[in-house]
């Protein structure tokens, strides 16, 4: 098999259009979501170990509000992302309206991360009622 | 398009893994989410949504107000639950970090190494979840 030599660079900066925005979005949504939920289990596996420091610190950031809207983006994106994927590859057919299907993807995203996301936010800026 | 005879087979069993642990992390989510309105009342703002979604066990969720939570929830159906969740989602999680890394890591050597690294991190996740689950709460 041929290798492709590309680098981070060359990823973000190749121009495939729809396609490649949300498999790049994908990668890091998914990157996101690791990173994120093995410091929550780490963070409370050494806060009960050890009651440390370091565990506390980490516990108030990832429950800050801007983390948050990070979090329920990286889930959401990837969950629908993901399932519009497994759709495609269980149902070949379905390929011919690929275009269609991503924004059909983008039009349940927008307001099931945006409603929740718009009040998070103003709950940071003007104070939860 | 491959045909399936074609494909390395542990490639191949990853590629399937990664999509049925989907399914059935979507299926869950839902269940959660599901169970936890019928029976919910009030505080179900987003982040509690989520928390039910993935995790379920009474320590996670507490702060809503679905009844019963402590007694019902602390039993070893759900216990088992989140231990099938936290498995299925480390090894779809840190078996996706490794097909990312393997795109841009070349030197077999490294690529040996980083795939190390990568199993005992999710060893240790998932110890470290499981003991949480079990244990603690």
């Amino acid at each position: 098999m041929k290798q492709h030599r590309a680098g981070l660079w060359e990823t973000l900066r190749y121009q495939g259009g729809l396609g490649a925005v949300v498999w790049v979005l994908h990668r890091i949504t998914g990157l996101g979501i690791l990173l994120l939920v093995s410091m929550h289990v780490m963070a409370a596996f050494f806060m009960n170990a050890l009651d440390d420091p370091i565990s506390t610190t980490l516990t108030r950031w990832y429950q800050s509000p801007p983390v948050q809207v990070f979090v329920y983006f990286c889930v959401l994106y990837h969950a629908l992302n993901g399932l519009r994927v497994l759709v495609e590859d269980l149902y070949p057919p379905l390929w011919r309206y690929h275009r269609e299907l991503i924004w059909l993807q983008w039009a349940m995203f927008i307001p099931i991360f945006g409603l929740p996301a718009f009040f998070i936010i103003r709950g940071i800026v003007v104070g939860n009622p | 398009m491959r045909r399936l005879g074609e494909c390395n087979g542990l490639e191949y069993y990853l590629w399937l893994f990664t999509r049925l642990s989907a399914i059935l992390m979507l299926g869950a989510g839902a269940a959660g989410i599901a169970y936890a309105n019928i029976w919910g009342r009030t505080l179900m703002d987003a982040p509690a949504q989520y928390r039910w979604a993935f995790f379920p066990i009474y320590w996670h969720v507490q702060n809503t107000d679905v009844p019963d939570v402590f007694p019902v929830w602390a039993n070893a159906f759900w216990r088992v639950w989140c231990t099938i969740l936290l498995l299925l989602a480390s090894l779809h999680g840190f078996n996706g970090l490794r097909v990312v890394l393997e795109d841009y890591l070349h030197p077999p050597v490294l690529v040996f190494l980083v795939k190390g690294l990568i199993g005992l991190l999710f060893m240790f996740v998932f110890g470290a979840g499981t003991v949480i689950i079990f244990e603690w709460f």
